[in-house]
């Protein structure tokens, strides 16, 4: 962890004890609205303290936004795959990989639905898929097939040589059974919504 | 917005970025594998209230008149992201050169999506 990241980790937990404290001080009734509000005064009387008081707020949002600046940089640049070429850099959004591999989805008939997500970490490229199958489908062969399809689209398509882990979670399996009979009381119920739907004009 | 400039015996010739930013858009789409310039969320806002999808392209010209230049692009299926980026790095470069005369820094891509 880089020094400015703990550092900023530091200060954070501080102001939260210290608003905390104050809180429980509050509470306890160890300090009353009549110091505070000496306090305050004291502050705005004093031209120095108010110096002081307007660069210390200064100074904390200074920190808040090169602190959330930090963190947002970071998974942003977490959330793309990056290359150089001679021309310049060449950065890959990993939603553009889930797309990909929700095409994968529609080549094999017996995947019901397909969701991708990915996840570039050091070790590599990280690929979760959460699959609903149909239940014509044999999940050992069917799951090996699609770790192996995902990982070598992802390798020609992206054009890398670094490790893909494809982990697949099946989540449902459907059944034709339960599919027709979805569709038969479907229709049931569009047909029977209707009062007196049956009857025709003489 | 800076414009590029160069200077001739009867004035002064200016390239706004956004002819910058059509040729690199026109130069990418060019480029067999290429679906659409844009696709990341500034695009998505600009193409919803009309505004042309050239528009996604960035551009940036440092004090060298050098021109740095990120491209937003969406991608075909089946084709290979490496090999589509390069060509349409060198093809930005070719059309940009010239047209304008400019020498290009960077040409940045960045792949938003795969689409059909």
């Amino acid at each position: 962890m880089r020094i400015f990241t703990v550092l900023g980790i530091i200060f954070y937990a501080t102001v939260i004890i210290l608003i905390g404290v104050s809180l429980i001080i509050f509470s306890l009734n160890l300090l009353g609205p009549q110091d505070i509000k000496n306090a305050c005064d004291y502050l705005q009387c004093n031209t120095n303290s108010r110096i002081m008081l307007g660069l210390s707020g200064f100074l904390l949002i200074l920190i808040s936004f090169s602190f959330a600046q930090l963190i947002l940089g970071r998974f942003q640049r977490e959330k793309t795959i990056a290359f150089n070429t001679s021309s310049g850099e060449v950065t890959i959004a990993l939603s553009a990989v889930e797309d990909l591999i929700k095409r994968l989805g529609k080549i094999i008939p017996e995947i019901k639905e397909l969701r991708p997500d990915v996840i570039a970490t050091k070790k590599g490229i990280m690929v979760d898929l959460r699959v609903v199958l149909g239940s014509e489908a044999s999940i050992p062969e069917l799951t090996a097939r699609l770790q192996e399809l995902a990982k070598s689209k992802i390798q020609e398509v992206l054009g890398i040589e670094e490790q893909i882990i494809v982990k697949i979670h099946v989540a449902k399996i459907t059944t034709f059974e339960e599919r027709d009979k979805k569709k038969k009381e479907s229709d049931k119920e569009e047909g029977g919504s209707i009062p007196y739907s049956g009857y025709g004009r003489a | 917005m800076h414009r590029d400039e160069t200077r001739t015996e009867l004035g002064m010739i200016k390239i706004h970025k956004n002819v910058i930013a059509s040729i690199a858009s026109l130069a990418s789409m060019e480029i067999e594998g290429v679906k659409r310039v844009g696709g990341d969320f500034k695009s998505g806002i600009l193409e919803l209230i009309g505004k042309k999808s050239n528009l996604a392209v960035k551009v940036d010209i440092d004090r060298n008149d050098e021109v740095k230049l990120d491209i937003p692009l969406v991608i075909k299926y089946e084709y290979n992201i490496p090999e589509i980026a390069n060509r349409v790095q060198e093809n930005v470069r070719q059309a940009l050169e010239k047209m304008t005369s400019l020498s290009v820094r960077d040409i940045n891509i960045n792949i938003q999506g795969i689409d059909k």
